[in-house]
Order: structure tokens, then C-alpha cells, then sequence
């Protein structure tokens, strides 16, 4: 259920802007850790690296000891990882329920054909992230952005990940609505998910997670245990914009 | 998958109502429908590339010819007959298309559009200079087995085929399968992001989408008897199928039928009045027009419509 992920050396150089450098670190299987640093440290480029969406410039990302670089996004994800995206861009046309389906889709042409959608599953992740069975046939555009953002969350869960990467997951959402996401968030750390959350907000984060990466220009500049992480000089300072 | 009785009740309504038709107008009418019946299948076919996927080809003719001549030549030149010949039409469509069109499929966006303006370009030079002692060169062929002998038997032919296709996409386009192409168009991205091979995704649409191009241009030959480069490779040709798709209603099954119908007879009925290229603008502008007001096109306006005048009572 667990998956394990190692970042080493990692650079991506966006023409002449180096927006990750050499950023190494270990998740072991399990782990919850947050990735923190100010607006444009490279956190999302980190996930994008992951993924397979910006492809890294050197370095390597391994996923229970096995390189990823070479594969595709999508057989990234069959390797157990799955991310959200900051900015919820939603299959806008389609209903919550056809958005889930689309994360739940078969590998072969000819099982999407033949075989009809997982009606309760996708009901049951709607559930799981907290999206009632009412709102399974609304479209995106009416939904609230804290609805936007359980939907992001089930579309990525719909690909049955071992490991999750969260971008600002609570951002714009209501007290009640944080209150889900960690729920959520909780129990499947229960039931073993490993997860890498970037999250500038840093109330809700704290109880998600055990450990901290603090990076800062491209930069790794503090990790380890949360409160060590937050404790430290560098890292206040780097939010505080004088690093 | 989403099927309701409904539905199936409105499509035997529409089979039904198509095929009583010619009892109910003249023959010359029916020619003329025989065309749109072409022209709908043509316009499916561009829907279910680029109207789902949202990879916008401007080569469809070049997919329509490659079915339209493979059949012509092995009928004309080396004396198939026609059950043979366009089945081959149909796997030479899917195969060639895919060969030329594969690596262009893979990069994202507007490059799609160019090569495949590109291609049709090519085809048409090439079927005038290379061995035209089997394309017929310039003049192309004529003298082609015909399926079909008056008005009315062309058009049960034409429909039949139309429909049998129309129907068929539309089953499976009410599959999941369906539903991945559709996130294509919305957002590539977080369909690679939801573990699809966007790639895999789009080589099927596209191969459905040749299978019926090439389907339908060579059937088309064999209900002319005869084929003539310059009306094929015609950019004008193009613009007919993709404003037929638009103006219906792309991403529908439907939507293209109903575009296909509604231009064939508005250049009918501009013939007397415009009868050069002038008629190609005139319906331009207007698939402007229904573009900027409703950019789903004519089918979306139409429910629009229904669906106001049932709240209005
Ligand atoms: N596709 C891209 N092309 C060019 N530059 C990029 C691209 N994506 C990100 N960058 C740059 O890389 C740097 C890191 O951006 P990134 O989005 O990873 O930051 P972040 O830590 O996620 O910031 P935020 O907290 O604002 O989300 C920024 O300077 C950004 O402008
Ligand atoms: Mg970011």
C-alpha cells in the first residue's frame, strides 16, 4: 500500500531560471511530509518533476527503488503516485461523476468500450472526499471552490495511488471544508498512503504530517522533523523574506 | 452508460422519418440529399477526431482520398470487384493515415492542423505527377462501377450507410471511451494526470475517424462513378465539412447530420443566385454568426429553444 520516494540531485532549469537545484530527499514508505517554502521556491516544479510533466533537467526519482525518469505520466501513475493540481482545472464540461470516471478509467481501448463505468466506486470516492451523491451529476462551474478542490482530491484518489502529492489543497477553503481534507488526509495515512503535501497554510498542514522539507529558491534549506524544520533560522527567515 | 429508452424511441423516430422520405419528394431533392448524406458521414468522421479530441484537422479530404482512389484503382485499373476493393479502401485509409499523421499526432496542439492542411496539399500534387497512368492524372477517372442505378435506390444506400454509421459512433461514443476523448478536448493534461495514455487515445479516434473517411469516399466514387482531384483535394471541400460539424454542433453525433443537411441545401438554394466560389463565403459568415452567438452550433440552439418554450407555457 505504501510507497517509498527518493529525489536526488534533482535540477530543472526553465531556459535560464534554475527553479529546483539539486534538491535531494526520502520519503519512506508511510511517511507524511510537508514540502514548505515562499511563492515560487519550486514546490509545484517538484511535483511536475515527479510526475513527468516537466521532465528534470538531471537527477533521478525513484519509486520503491526503481527509477521513473524514463516513463511516461501515465505509467508514473500505474507506479503508484498521483498529484493534485494547484489550480483545479476540472473536465469542465463533464459531471463531477464523469471527472471521477476519468480517473478511474481501464488501460485498454476495449474495456472502456465493453464495460460500463463502476457506478459505486465512483460514488464511493465521492463520499470518501466528502461530495454528496446529490452533487455526482453537477458540472464543475457549479460547484464551490472547496467542492473544486474535493474534486481534484477524488480524481487523483480515483487512480488508487501509494503515494500522494497534494498542492495546496486547503487554499480557499472554509474552516469546515479544511476539517474534511484532513480527515480524509488522516485516514488514509491510517490506512498507510505515503504523501507529500504543499500547503501555505501551515495550521492545517502541522497535524498531517511528521516531517518537513523547507526549500527556498530551487533550494533544500532545511529537513526533518516538522517542529525542527520550523524552528530553525533559516527557515523563518525565508519566510520572512530576509534569506 | 448513460442510454435511456428515449433515446433509442428518437432515433427510430429519425431512421424512420429518413427513410420515408423519398415518397415524399422529388428526385432532384433527393440528389441533393444524397450529398448531404455524404457530407454527414464526412463530418462525423472530422467529429470524431477533432470535434471530441479537440485536434483540429484540416486534412480530412486527404483521409477521403486515399479511400477514394485505392478503390478506384483496383476497380478501374486492375478490375476488383467493389466488395474487395473497399474493404482495402478502408484498411488503406486507417493505415496510411496513421503512418503519415502518427508523429504528428503525438505533439499537442495547433502543429496537428498544419501538417494535415500540409498532407492534402501533397496528395494532390502527387496523384497529378506520380504515375498517373493509375491516378488518371489530372483528370482523374471516371467510368467507375456505380453501386447504385436512380435517385431513390442512391439515396436508401447513402443513408443507410449514414445512419449505420451515425448510430454506431453514437453507441460508443456513449461509452467511456467517449467520455476519454471528450477530456481530451477539455483538458489533456489531467487525463495523462488521471494514468491515460492521451497518444493511445487519440490514435483511436483517430483510426474510427479514418475508418469512416475512407468508408465513405469510397463509396461515394462508386455512387459518382467517377473521381476528379480538383473537387477532393478542394480547400473549400474541407471548410464544407468542418463548418457542417461546427455549425451542427461538434462533440454530438447528431449535431454534424444536422450541420450536413442544413449547408447542402443552403448552397443548393444559393446556386441560382451565387454561383461561383461567393457561395462559400456567404455560409462562412453565417457559421460565424451561429459560432459567436452559440458556439455549440445549431443543435445546442435548437434544444435551447425547446427547452424555453417547455418552461414558457
Ligand atoms: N513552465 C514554466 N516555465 C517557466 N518557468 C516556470 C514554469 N513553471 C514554474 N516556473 C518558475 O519556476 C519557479 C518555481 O515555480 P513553482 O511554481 O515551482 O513555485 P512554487 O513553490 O510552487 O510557488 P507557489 O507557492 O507560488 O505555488 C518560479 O520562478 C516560476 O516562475
Ligand atoms: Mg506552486
Amino acid at each position: 500500500m505504501s510507497a517509498k520516494l527518493e529525489i536526488r540531485n534533482l535540477v530543472k532549469k526553465f531556459g535560464g531560471l534554475t527553479a529546483t537545484n539539486d534538491v535531494s530527499f526520502t520519503i519512506e514508505p508511510g511517511q507524511s511530509v510537508g514540502l514548505i517554502g515562499p511563492n515560487g521556491a519550486g514546490k509545484t516544479t517538484i511535483f511536475s518533476q515527479i510526475m513527468g510533466e516537466h521532465p528534470q533537467t538531471k537527477g533521478e526519482i525513484l519509486i520503491d527503488g526503481k527509477e521513473i525518469s524514463h516513463l511516461a505520466t501515465p505509467q508514473r501513475i500505474h507506479a503508484g503516485v498521483s498529484r493534485t493540481y494547484q489550480v483545479p482545472r476540472p473536465f469542465s464540461e463533464m459531471s463531477v461523476a464523469e471527472n471521477i470516471r476519468v480517473g478511474l478509467m481501464p488501460d485498454s481501448i476495449w474495456d472502456m468500450i465493453t464495460r460500463g463505468p463502476n457506478r459505486e466506486r465512483e460514488v464511493e470516492i465521492a463520499s470518501a472526499i466528502g461530495l454528496g451523491e446529490d452533487q455526482l451529476e453537477r458540472l464543475p462551474s457549479e460547484l464551490s471552490m472547496g467542492d473544486l478542490r474535493k474534486l481534484e482530491m477524488a480524481r487523483t484518489l480515483a487512480t488508487s495511488p501509494r503515494l500522494m502529492l497534494l498542492d495546496e489543497v486547503f487554499a480557499g477553503l472554509t474552516v469546515n471544508e479544511i476539517a474534511v481534507i484532513s480527515d480524509l488526509v488522516q485516514s488514509m495515512r491510517d490506512d498507510g498512503m505515503t504523501f507529500l503535501i504543499v500547503s501555505h497554510d501551515l495550521k492545517a498542514l502541522e497535524p498531517l504530517v511528521d516531517h518537513a522539507i523547507a526549500i527556498n529558491h530551487g533550494e533544500v534549506i532545511a529537513q526533518g522533523q516538522y517542529q525542527d524544520v520550523m524552528g530553525s533560522d533559516i527557515v523563518r527567515a525565508s519566510y520572512l523574506g530576509t534569506a | 452508460m448513460n442510454l435511456r429508452w428515449h433515446h433509442f424511441a428518437l432515433w427510430a423516430l429519425f431512421i424512420v422519418g429518413m427513410f420515408a422520405l423519398p415518397q415524399f419528394v422529388s428526385n432532384g431533392t433527393l440528389r441533393t440529399m444524397i450529398f448531404a448524406n455524404f457530407l454527414a458521414i464526412f463530418a462525423i468522421s472530422w467529429d470524431t477526431l477533432s470535434g471530441r479530441t479537440g485536434y483540429i484537422s484540416f486534412g480530412h479530404p486527404f483521409l477521403i482520398g486515399i479511400g477514394a482512389y485505392t478503390t478506384a484503382i483496383l476497380t478501374h485499373r486492375f478490375d476488383f470487384p467493389v466488395e474487395i476493393s473497399i474493404p482495402i479502401a478502408v484498411i488503406a485509409t486507417m493505415v496510411g493515415g496513421l503512418i503519415v499523421l502518427l508523429p504528428a499526432l503525438r505533439i499537442k496542439g495547433s502543429y496537428f492542423a498544419l501538417v494535415t492542411l500540409a498532407m492534402m496539399e501533397l496528395v494532390y500534387q502527387l496523384v497529378q505527377v506520380v504515375r498517373p497512368d493509375l491516378t488518371g492524372g489530372t483528370r482523374g477517372m471516371s467510368g467507375l462501377p456505380t453501386l447504385t442505378r436512380g435517385a431513390a435506390n442512391g439515396y436508401y444506400m447513402s443513408v443507410s450507410l449514414m445512419l449505420a454509421i451515425a448510430l454506431s459512433m453514437w453507441l460508443i461514443m456513449k461509452t467511456r471511451l467517449g467520455t476519454a476523448l471528450s477530456a481530451i478536448g477539455m483538458n489533456e493534461e489531467a487525463v495523462s494526470g488521471s494514468g491515460l495514455s492521451v497518444t493511445k487515445l487519440k490514435m483511436t479516434a483517430f483510426l474510427m475517424s479514418a475508418f469512416i473517411a475512407g468508408l465513405g469516399g469510397a463509396v461515394y466514387i462508386h455512387y459518382l462513378g467517377s473521381i476528379a482531384p480538383r473537387a477532393l483535394f478542394d480547400i473549400n471541400f474541407v471548410f464544407t465539412i468542418i463548418v457542417a460539424a461546427l455549425i451542427g454542433g461538434a462533440g454530438t453525433t447528431i449535431g454534424p447530420i444536422a450541420g450536413a443537411f442544413f449547408l447542402t441545401f443552403l448552397l443548393e438554394y444559393l446556386r441560382p443566385w451565387l454561383p461561383g466560389a461567393e457561395r462559400y463565403m456567404v455560409y462562412s459568415g453565417l457559421a460565424l454568426l451561429i459560432y459567436m452567438y452559440q458556439p455549440k452550433g445549431m443543435w445546442a440552439l435548437m434544444t435551447q429553444a425547446t427547452f424555453k418554450s417547455k418552461i414558457r407555457p
